[in-house]
């Protein structure tokens, strides 16, 4: 996937160019709308990170400037605003997809790749990771071409341990994905550790290999090594 | 009662009272004036009847000039004097209100008191006229007053109306211009000026408040996230030693628990200024089953016996506020529970009741809604009462906690006009 990232705040554009650029990814990067503009209008990326309050202008510009174009980059919005109005601005405007800051790398990771799986929905539903086959329409999951049946969450957990394949996930990544960041209940992380438990017994009874690997003390990795 | 009923009111009272003391007035000033007359009618008939004595030297016939005169033989002489009494009409053959002088005349010796009786009855007749007159002028200017009152008045305060109803109709976050009066009363003009560089104020005010919590928002959130980034790229490193990766979690705790206390504190600001208006039809019952479910594995963990009663009710609110009161309540209900505790939701027609079991002892159900208020042992923000709180508010909802037979019980009394 070839990746744009408009955000200004420099720590945090490089962390996500250096979290995306994996997994054959091409990520660039700028910091103003006016550089926004330049590169959409002479390259095509698959995506565009999109950072609403930019120094020179708000990003709502890019959107416009996509739709005059009749550019079908995909475009998630990154903002520090979660005011519902800039919410429904941007999805009309022709956002694919809304994050509001604070947000994990993970969270980024998995957002990026649904809204890249569901325009490319059409021509490709499954999601293939080596014996485990994902069927995205209809929710359902084959492990050596045999169905095994998973929870929603455990499902939710599946699908964004693999999207951040070969990366560590925090426990409170995973916690804010599967419930939510207003559920508040950040202080018990026993629910994560019981759906890990069931989902990895799940898998390993249906005789995949062992992929869930437990990082001591801060949480989870998903990885093919 | 309207302004223009109230003056026509004032203006029609103190009109009567004003005309009826007048017409009193008047009507002694009218009969004073016509007895006056009268007597000195009468004045002249005794200068005629000495006049007629001492040319003729005898007593004139009864009737002198159409007059009643009568004369009597008395031993001394009185002095003229007027007064009231009764002249009897030859013609119509009745007694009738009359005016009458008395004196004496001396003739050939002998003393005669006369009595001269003239008919009031013209004089009657024009105070009548007079009286009648009055009271149908007195009818019509009460009448025209009235009306002039009714319509031209309230053709004058028609501006202060429309004015009025634009006030009403002012919403701060709305775009629309203030429409200028064309009125030609300089008062309504000052007010509508007034009333016009105040809204642009507040919107102003509200402008500037709005760019301020959302300026405020990103400038907070933006370290947050970079140091939410920085976090996610630093576990990445697998040769770190677990100590290291323990004490990234508790970054990694307080930055989230950061960032939550900064979201309480937008939404609250939001909610005080009424900055989120998205209302919909919601249906209760479903919401707060969704929610219960949502939070089924919590529930499950602590094992609590959750028992829910709920009957068909919809609103008109916000999803978005709705959603967060039931989270803060039900996620209270919960983490401030006992294992194998209770959780009771019961909807009634218009009161929402979340009761739980948890603590022997009852909270401080005054200072339980203010900010930062929390338990010991509590890991949230301080601010999830408050909130609930200020969404009750701005919906005129009644929320209040109670703590009764080990049970502790937030009831919310919906204000009618919001339940569909």
């Amino acid at each position: 996937m070839k990746i744009l990232i408009i955000e200004d705040e420099q720590g945090l554009r490089d962390n996500i160019v250096s979290y995306l650029n994996e997994d054959g990814n091409i990520c660039e990067s700028c910091n103003d709308l006016a550089g926004a503009i330049s590169k959409l209008a002479s390259y095509t990326y698959d995506c565009v990170l999109l950072d609403i309050g930019l120094p020179d202008g708000e990003g709502f510009a890019v959107l416009n400037f996509l739709k005059k174009q009749m550019k079908d980059e995909l475009v998630l919005i990154i903002s520090a605003r979660n005011s519902l109005d800039d919410k429904v601005k941007g999805l009309n405007t022709g956002a694919d997809d809304y994050l509001t800051k604070p947000f994990h790398l993970a969270e980024l990771k998995a957002r990026v790749e649904a809204i890249f799986r569901r325009k490319a929905a059409n021509s490709n539903n499954r999601l293939i990771f080596n014996e485990i086959v994902i069927d995205l329409l209809g929710r359902g999951v084959e492990i050596n071409n045999e169905p095994i049946i998973l929870t929603r969450k455990e499902y939710d957990m599946l699908l964004y341990f693999i999207a951040n394949k070969g990366k560590v996930i925090s426990k409170n990544a995973i916690a804010e994905h599967l419930w939510g960041d207003e559920m508040d209940m950040h202080d018990n992380f026993d629910f994560i550790y019981t759906h890990i438990k069931n989902l990895r017994k799940k898998l390993l009874d249906a005789s995949a290999n062992d992929y869930l690997k437990s990082v001591y003390g801060i949480g989870y990795k998903f990885s093919a090594v | 009662m309207k302004l223009s009923a109230h003056y026509n009111k004032a203006s029609i009272i103190v009109s009567v009272i004003v005309l009826l003391v007048g017409a009193v007035i008047y009507f002694f000033a009218i009969n004073f004036i016509a007895q006056n007359q009268l007597d000195r009618d009468l004045d002249e008939e005794i200068e005629e009847l000495f006049e007629y004595i001492n040319t003729n030297h005898q007593l004139p016939k009864a009737d002198f000039n159409g007059d009643q005169t009568t004369f009597l033989k008395v031993n001394h002489g009185i002095n003229t004097r007027f007064f009231d009494a009764l002249y009897q009409n030859p013609r119509e053959q009745k007694s009738e209100n009359g005016r009458a002088a008395e004196g004496s005349v001396v003739l050939n010796g002998v003393t005669y008191k006369f009595t001269i009786v003239i008919s009031r009855e013209s004089t009657e007749y024009l105070i009548q006229i007079i009286a009648i007159i009055t009271l149908v002028l007195m009818a019509c200017l009460v009448l025209i007053l009235f009306l002039t009152n009714r319509y031209v008045l309230n053709g004058l305060w028609q501006p202060f109306y429309r004015l009025l109803n634009q006030l009403k109709d002012f919403n701060v976050s709305e775009n629309s211009e203030h429409q200028l009066l064309t009125t030609r009363v300089d008062e309504f003009n000052e007010l509508d000026q007034a009333i016009e560089i105040m809204s642009l104020r507040v919107k102003d005010d509200f402008q500037n408040l709005k760019a301020f919590t959302e300026n405020a928002s990103h400038e907070m959130m933006t370290p947050l996230a970079v140091i939410t980034s920085k976090l996610d790229t630093l576990i990445q490193d697998e040769t770190l030693k677990p100590e290291q990766f323990e004490q990234i979690n508790d970054i990694y705790g307080a930055t989230s628990k950061l960032s939550r206390l900064n979201h309480s504190l937008l939404l609250l600001v939001k909610i005080e200024n009424n900055l989120i208006d998205d209302t919909e039809v919601i249906d209760l019952t479903k919401l707060l089953r969704d929610k219960l479910r949502q939070f089924q594995e919590l529930t499950q963990t602590k094992e609590l016996n959750v028992i829910a009663n709920l009957i068909s009710r919809k609103v008109i609110v916000s999803k978005y506020l709705v959603d967060i009161l039931f989270n803060n309540l039900i996620s209270n209900a919960i983490r401030h529970n006992n294992n194998k505790g209770v959780l009771i939701v019961t909807l009634f027609e218009d009161v929402l009741l979340i009761q739980n079991t948890g603590s022997p002892n009852a909270l401080n159900a005054e200072r339980i809604f203010d900010r930062f208020q929390k338990g010991k042992k509590s890991e949230g923000t301080g601010l999830g009462l408050t909130i609930v709180k200020n969404i009750c508010k701005m919906y005129g909802w009644e929320v209040a906690y109670s703590y009764h037979e080990s049970m502790h019980t937030f009831e919310i009394v919906f204000e009618p006009s919001t339940v569909l």
